[in-house]
């Protein structure tokens, strides 16, 4: 007489079966979740590209945020800046066009944020920029990108590896960065 | 025995610190305050502390980050009304800092008591150490009405339930300031560039604030002052707020 699994398991098989397949079901859930709905890279109101305006245009990155070195918050542009070109450039294109509608109603446009850190963190662009920080380091290559896509974490220890590497001045204190 | 003075030295020194980068102090003149409760206002506006109305007043869970104390002396015809404004003293050797279990309240390098709102689990334990009794706990997640959400001070955090919360020195305008003498090329701040919402709002001049490390910063000067006095000096918190005895006729 032999002792097989199979035997002792043939009463469970449905249960594990249907285990198995729930386990299965939320591994493509989380992987469909990731691809298409994720805050990395969300759908934006209007298809912005900044591989468009940056590397085929060479426009740089100061002339639409132009805070940046200036205040904490580098600016995201008015619908303004915007129609200061787009009244003559490119009027035609679909995109284009959505623009000029929220021009002509005089509204802004409801863009999703993808870098956005909690509230109780004090973050300046004025202080990195000063320091010589690229865009491009906590950016990644946001000058070759059609959709904005988050490439870091934006989470305390990545802040915190960096503040260590570059030996910042009282960069690992708590309330340099929390308030 | 070299060693045990060592040990000593060790334990004493304030906050394990050798010397303080900078060391925040403020000064409060008793004998200009008049009472008139101009910091408080300038305190909750500042730091986006709750109006807890009259129903949590009275279960003593009010807000308020600097209180004035009043006490009065004597009887009626001979009476007599002191002040005392409250606040965090900013302890250098913190009976507050010790019992976190996360470690939510330390001590940093510019001898501030800090409170890091996001670390805090809520376990009060804080609040019953501290002999001033200026931490105050978020029993509730208080909320503004439609247009007085605007008002909010957008360089300090919503504090939410479940937080302890006290003064910070105003953390915020520090960190201005620090940023500010950076842009101008300066590695310090220089004295008077940080002031705290209580000591803007002070109409007669009691407060003051600066680095005592600068021996001629207005704070060091009134901390030479022969009326300087620690509150409850006794406990050797080593307070980093120098209260300036009331002048007072004795008959």
């Amino acid at each position: 007489m032999s002792i097989s699994v199979g035997d002792a398991i043939s009463s469970f098989k449905i249960p594990i079966l249907m285990g198995v397949m729930v386990i299965f079901g939320f591994g493509i859930g989380y992987l469909i979740n990731y691809t298409f709905f994720s805050d990395r890279s969300p759908v934006q109101p209007i298809n912005f590209s900044h591989k468009i305006h940056v590397t085929d245009n060479n426009i740089q990155c100061m002339h639409c945020h132009a805070y940046v070195d200036k205040t904490p918050s580098a600016g995201v542009p008015s619908v303004k800046k915007c129609m200061g070109c787009h009244k003559a450039i490119a009027t035609d294109k679909p995109e284009i066009i959505k623009l000029t509608e929220y021009w002509d109603k005089q509204e802004p446009i409801p863009w999703i944020k993808v870098h956005d850190v909690p509230d109780f963190v004090y973050f300046t662009h004025k202080r990195h920029i000063k320091a010589g920080i690229e865009c491009q380091t906590c950016h990644g290559p946001i000058e070759t990108m059609a959709r904005v896509t988050r490439v870091s974490s934006l989470k305390m220890p990545w802040c915190v590896d960096c503040h260590t590497e570059k030996q910042v001045e009282n960069g690992r204190d708590c309330v340099t960065c929390h308030k | 025995m070299a060693k045990i003075t060592d040990k000593i030295k060790e334990y004493t020194r304030p906050g394990y610190y050798e010397k303080f980068d900078y060391h925040w102090t403020m000064s409060i003149d008793l004998d200009r305050c008049t009472g008139c409760g101009a910091c408080v206002v300038a305190c909750q506006a500042e730091n986006n502390l709750p109006i807890v109305g009259e129903k949590r007043f009275k279960e003593r869970r009010e807000m308020k980050w600097l209180r004035i104390e009043r006490y009065w002396e004597g009887e009626y015809p001979n009476l007599k009304l002191k002040f005392l404004p409250m606040l965090c003293q900013q302890c250098d050797q913190a009976p507050c800092e010790t019992p976190c279990p996360v470690a939510a309240t330390y001590h940093n390098q510019d001898g501030l008591n800090t409170q890091i709102y996001n670390r805090c689990i809520g376990t009060r334990t804080c609040a019953v150490y501290c002999p001033y009794e200026v931490r105050y706990f978020n029993w509730f997640t208080y909320t503004w009405d439609e247009p007085l959400e605007q008002q909010l001070n957008p360089d300090v955090t919503v504090r939410e339930k479940g937080v302890m919360e006290k003064c910070t020195f105003c953390v915020q305008r520090i960190r201005m300031a620090k940023d500010k003498a950076k842009d101008d090329n300066r590695r310090r701040v220089k004295d008077g560039e940080v002031t705290p919402a209580c000591v803007q709002s002070c109409a007669s001049e009691a407060m003051q604030f600066g680095d005592l490390n600068d021996p001629n910063s207005k704070v060091s000067k009134m901390t030479k002052n022969k009326r300087a006095y620690h509150v409850l000096e006794e406990l050797n918190t080593k307070p980093s707020v120098v209260y300036l005895q009331k002048v007072e006729k004795h008959d």
